[in-house]
């Protein structure tokens, strides 16, 4: 160890409690900030990934505010508008589709029992790539007599697989599976497959949304032109322009827990300053000491310095390595808080994050040390020796 | 070695100016033992502080080796105070988490020389801490402390060494003890110039100068 390294790391062992305490300070900002965006990054990936996976292109929505409508169909919400019934058959009539799947979100009143269900009518087959994430008890409907229900659903009602449940207008329905708890509002909806669904309501061929996939995706916006201008009241949303929704969504929550991240370093800044400057009139006459036999104002300054460094650093790889061990908690919070959260791990270990996050806290903590320092440098050594 | 002429400084003091010493001549050589004694408030330290370059006169010249200390600027000044000359002060003023070895070889750190682990242990064992090397401040008794300063002091091979009453917090035995090292270093050449309020010390010296009001009397 080099002397000078060893007079700063003695000289913050002398105070080990006051030395533990910053960092405990920056240790706990640099672990929400690296959080933070790893989640961040964690959560477009995730997002990006569960959009792939269904196997889509674009989504037909009614017009309006097409964007949210398309979120709020892939995370579930009731959306109070139906593409008009000619839609479905002129997409499946447009050369270069491969794929139309309608999607039916629809509040379903029931008098017998005095309640309303949300039913979520979709081809059952595309189920599985659109709510990648499920866990399910039982088994995906294989038949229009058999649905899906949320976990509230089937709590409340006390049903389990192999029960019947009582549609309006006394359809016989039976329950194939139950979907594990995503603490969404997915756990409200009773999933039923698309044809059901229309039954259900009473209108044959009615959509709130019809997922599409193009033959040929360097053909997309052709097709969309084409569609946009053929069928009248739709809006066509790509799944990236879906995923900016979201995200967008998103961005608002993740702007304020970056200020908050930013104030709680600036906060624990100010801790670092407020700690070495302490330390700095503490050791007044044992710098007036080291000025005496032979320090220059320099020496003082790097003293100082690497105090606020070794501060930082060590703070920060501590946060970095809780922030680690603790990113199950933090995902399990995020997941409950959250409307909507993409499956799959959203904070993992990237080691370029980790080291950018503890280069950034490194930054702030000697910013925050220039002052202590530049003190430090500044101490009259006869003032300091006469005491 | 080191000659003073005419030095005068004096501060201010709120609305007050002090003048803490009213042309000092003096003169010191090699080898050569000198006290200073006088009472508070003479001048003592500001005469020391400024025999170390550590504060610089109002007016004066203060001539170590030939360059006037007065009038060079403060990087000079820290290179001089690095090379020529050790400190030791009543405080002692050691770092309670380095060692007694670690707190003898500091200053070679500051005059970013290499550590010479063979000479800080020679120093120590001149002055009686050859076994007391990883010892902590905090595990020595005061004389030991003040002894440890002195091995500090010297580390740098300095020409002079200035000791502001070094057994002013020390007992009869522990201030004998520090005395025969400061003997021993004049006998090998060193010139040192000692504050101290011990009438019997003083005596024992090569020369004792008196300061009263800023002045020296002979």
């Amino acid at each position: 160890m080099s002397g000078y390294l060893k007079l700063s790391v003695q000289n913050l062992l002398r105070h080990r409690t006051r030395s533990a305490l910053t960092m405990l300070g920056i240790a706990a900002s640099v672990g929400v900030l690296f959080s933070v965006l790893s989640f961040n990054r964690g959560f477009n990936q995730g997002l990006a990934a569960e959009l792939d996976r269904t196997g889509l292109h674009f989504m037909v929505v009614p017009s309006g505010c097409a964007h949210e409508v398309a979120a709020l169909v892939l995370h579930g919400a009731v959306i109070p508008k139906f593409l008009d019934t000619g839609v479905m058959s002129r997409l499946k009539a447009t050369d270069g589709i491969a794929l139309a799947t309608p999607i039916l979100v629809a509040q379903l009143p029931d008098p017998q029992r005095g309640k309303v269900d949300l039913i979520y009518g979709v081809d059952m087959a595309v189920l599985a790539a659109i709510k990648p994430g499920w866990q399910i008890t039982g088994r995906i409907p294989a038949n229009d007599s058999e649905i899906l229900l949320g976990y509230e659903v089937a709590q409340h009602g006390k049903l389990k697989p192999g029960d019947r449940f009582a549609a309006p207008g006394g359809v016989p329905l039976v329950v194939a599976g139950i979907v594990g708890l995503t603490g969404s509002q997915d756990d409200a909806f009773v999933y039923l497959p698309i044809g059901t669904a229309q039954k259900l309501l009473g209108q044959q061929d009615a959509a709130t949304a019809i997922g599409v996939r193009v033959s040929d995706p360097e053909r997309m916006k052709g097709i969309i032109d084409t569609l946009a201008a053929a069928v009248p009241g739709i809006q066509i949303v790509t799944m990236g322009e879906v995923m900016n929704s979201i995200a967008n969504l998103a961005a608002a929550a993740r702007a304020l827990s970056l200020a908050l991240v930013l104030i709680a370093i600036l906060i624990s800044a100010v801790g670092v300053m407020n700690s070495v400057l302490m330390a700095v009139f503490e050791r007044t006459q044992e710098i007036g000491m080291m000025r005496a036999v032979g320090a220059s104002r320099r020496d003082i300054f790097r003293i100082i310095l690497e105090e606020t460094s070794i501060l930082a650093a060590c703070g920060g790889v501590c946060g970095i390595v809780v922030a680690v061990l603790g990113s199950r908690l933090i995902e399990t919070f995020v997941r409950t808080v959250m409307p909507y959260v993409p499956s799959g791990k959203l904070i993992s270990f990237d080691p370029l994050l980790a080291l950018g996050s503890v280069a950034f806290i490194l930054v702030i903590g000697i910013t925050a040390g220039l002052y202590p320092a530049w003190k430090a440098a500044k101490i009259n050594p006869i003032e300091a020796i006469k005491g | 070695m080191i000659h003073l002429k005419n030095i005068e400084k004096s501060y201010r003091r709120g609305a007050e100016e002090v003048r803490a010493l009213k042309g000092v001549d003096l003169q010191l050589h090699s080898g050569e033992l000198l006290a200073i004694t006088g009472p508070s408030g003479a001048g003592k330290t500001t005469l020391l502080h400024i025999l170390g370059c550590l504060d610089q006169p109002t007016r004066g010249e203060v001539l170590i080796d030939g360059i006037d200390a007065a009038k060079i600027p403060e990087p000079d000044l820290v290179r001089l105070r690095r090379e020529k000359i050790g400190f030791v002060f009543q405080q002692f003023y050691l770092i309670p988490g380095l060692s007694v070895f670690d707190n003898i070889a500091l200053p070679l750190l500051f005059s970013k020389k290499p550590l010479q682990r063979d000479k800080v242990i020679a120093l120590a064992e001149m002055v009686g801490l050859g076994h007391r090397l990883d010892h902590r401040p905090a595990q020595l008794s005061g004389g030991e402390m003040q002894r440890t300063a002195i091995a500090r002091g010297l580390v740098n091979d300095p020409e002079i060494l200035l000791a502001d009453e070094p057994t002013g917090n020390l007992d009869s035995d522990n201030s004998e003890k520090i005395f025969a090292i400061l003997r021993t270093l004049t006998g090998n050449g060193l010139a040192t110039v000692m504050i101290t309020h011990n009438p019997e010390l003083a005596a024992r010296a090569d020369r004792v100068v008196q300061l009263r009001d800023g002045r020296l009397s002979r």
